[in-house]
């Protein structure tokens, strides 16, 4: 059995449970939406952890899941909960629910994508940066400061330089510009991240289990998420082969991290240097899948499905 | 003006450095809080011992605006290099060790930041800390971890299993979706029962002593397997003493990655001198 976590309309959530029910897997939906009228508990005693789980009228066990697909909203947020006050019974049911779950989810021998704790890398790009380089992959130059002046000296010496947010939380990044020059003051109080300018073509790896899907990206803007915004024209994606050793080395980052599904982002020089800026645990792969029509949500589905197999031999 | 190997610095930083610092030798590093007094307390410890030049960063000093900054990744790896108000400059390339007790960024820092910014500027410091900790070099106790500055925080639930793993004997863990959070982070132990904190680090186990206890051999190697498991060079770790005499069994009842090291008195101090000075040349 199969459960899948999240908001049922949500495009990447949606593309993989319609794979779910092409191929006929066995599954069902924790709908955060209708976490007012779901349940669970676990235990671990001897070290074997068992429990239950109730969506609606359905109760699961939870040793008969061994796929899962957690891609939470933060609950704090659902709708649901926009006329509680803090503190009110279902805003404490729907934190108790969601910690219940999500402890469960970081013990449970099932095959989970992806468990938290090895998601966590991203939360610091520059910490992940220096986990990346171990793998062999070249990171852009990076400079942390709450210096002006080394900021502008790094600038100096390496042209266009840009800047971005060093958390996980979504940036755009931005070209450091002359008109930036008199805010870079403002830096004093907390370090900010510059990289030198990598020029090259975008490449998105995503690695789901012993799979890659390679899609290149063409974009004059410095985001290509934000094409359309700072270039005036949407990026155009295609898809790519990866040669062998390039693949594998991107199979062997997602393992070291610890994760099952990854988007991993590099950029190709001219001179085919291969530079890897994250590696992001959550993907929104359908923005890849919906332009390329690379059966990425098939990948996990199937990943999902293995789970299954190795649970039921086991 | 050049400065440290494979690290580009101003001239500005550069003479400061060269002012205080002959470039021959290393330092060794204690990080922690003006109110750790456990951190403090190692400080003394090690000075004491010999650990030469030892330099007391307090995370007090770090917030502070006018510590200056500079951390980089490059083609030669990571580097870290910070400065202080107190004049001092603090180059990662000199660094051999360090007793990380840094719980997180100071508070002080994201509070100056605009409320609608708040959570952003602490996210942006949390990931700052992360990678310049990650980049000091040679013996840190603890490691960072994503999930903890000073070493891998884990969830109750986390710890029960990896202990019962470990091989110590743990009561059963039971969470819910009514249980209050706040439970999660009360000790394993029965009620009414206290239980000692020991702790782990290097494969022993420190702390009998203060209880007047010897643990038994394969509850010392437990523990050193919890330690593995959980990726903590040093840890405490909560044990209980189930049932009375020969019968009793040394159980779990809860652990921490930043642990009070007082607890291991100068034994420990000494061990955790020896693996900083000594760890880091294999």
């Amino acid at each position: 059995m199969i459960l899948v976590c999240g908001i049922p309309s949500e495009t990447p959530l949606r593309m993989v449970t319609d794979r779910l029910k092409a191929m006929d897997a066995e599954f069902v939906i924790f709908n955060q939406r209708e976490t007012a009228n779901c349940d669970m508990w676990f235990a671990i005693d001897g070290g074997v952890l068992t429990g239950e789980l109730r969506l609606g009228e359905r109760v699961c066990q939870l040793e008969e899941f061994t796929g899962i697909y957690p891609r939470l909203m933060d609950d704090r947020a659902l709708p649901e909960l926009d006329d509680e006050p803090e503190g009110s019974p279902a805003r404490r049911h729907c934190r108790g629910f969601h910690d219940t779950l999500m402890r469960w989810i970081e013990l449970s021998p099932a095959m989970v994508i992806n468990r938290c704790a090895p998601m966590a890398s991203n939360s610091s790009k520059p910490y992940q940066g220096q986990l990346i380089r171990k793998l062999g992959f070249l990171t852009p130059e990076t400079l942390m400061t709450n210096d002006p002046d080394l900021v502008r000296s790094f600038r100096a010496q390496h042209g266009r330089v840009i800047y971005k947010s060093a958390s996980a939380v979504r940036s755009i990044v931005q070209e450091l510009t002359d008109d930036d020059d008199e805010r870079l003051d403002r830096i004093r109080w907390c370090p900010t991240q510059f990289q030198a300018f990598v020029e090259g073509t975008n490449v998105r790896v995503h690695t789901i289990g012993d799979e890659a899907f390679a899609t290149a990206i063409r974009s004059e803007a410095t985001d290509y998420r934000y094409a359309a915004r700072q270039a005036g024209e949407a990026a155009q994606l295609r898809e790519v082969t990866l040669a062998p050793e390039l693949k594998e080395r991107c199979l062997a980052l997602s393992r070291s991290l610890g994760l099952e599904f990854a988007g991993i982002d590099l950029k190709i020089t001219p001179e085919d240097e291969i530079y890897c800026f994250e590696v992001n645990p959550s993907p929104a792969f359908s923005y890849y899948e919906g332009n390329t029509e690379q059966e990425i949500s098939a990948a996990v589905a199937r990943r999902l499905m293995a789970g299954i197999s190795v649970a039921a031999v086991a | 003006m050049g400065g440290a190997p494979g690290f580009t610095v101003t001239v500005e930083w550069t003479q400061a450095i060269t002012d205080l610092y002959d470039w021959s030798t290393t330092m060794y590093l204690v990080l922690c809080s003006a109110t750790d007094t456990s951190g403090l307390w190692t400080y003394e410890g090690l000075k004491h011992l010999g650990v030469a030049p030892l330099e007391l960063v307090l995370a007090e000093s770090l917030g502070q605006p006018a510590t200056r900054w500079e951390h980089r990744l490059d083609r030669k790896g990571a580097h870290i290099k910070f400065a202080p108000p107190d004049g001092r400059v603090l180059c990662g390339s000199r660094i051999r060790g360090a007793i990380n007790r840094l719980p997180g960024p100071p508070p002080a820092i994201a509070l100056q930041a605009a409320d609608s910014d708040r959570e952003y500027a602490q996210a942006e410091l949390q990931a700052f800390y992360l990678s310049w900790l990650n980049a000091l070099p040679g013996v840190v106790l603890n490691r960072p971890a994503p999930s903890g500055l000073c070493g891998a925080w884990h969830h109750a639930s986390e710890w029960a299993m990896l202990a019962g793993r470990a091989g110590l004997p743990v009561r059963p863990y039971r969470q819910s979706a009514s249980d209050a959070p706040e439970q999660f982070y009360m000790p394993q132990a029965p009620e009414g029962v206290v239980a000692c904190r020991f702790i782990a680090f290097a494969g022993a186990v420190f702390g009998g002593e203060l209880y007047g206890v010897q643990l038994p051999e394969p509850v010392v190697q437990a523990c050193g397997r919890l330690a593995q498991e959980a990726k903590a060079q040093v840890m405490g770790i909560d044990l209980y003493l189930d049932g009375d005499g020969p019968e009793g069994r040394w159980s779990y009842a809860g652990a921490t990655p930043s642990p009070d090291l007082r607890i291991g008195g100068m034994p420990l101090l000494r061990r955790m001198a020896k693996e900083l000075t000594e760890g880091g040349r294999a």
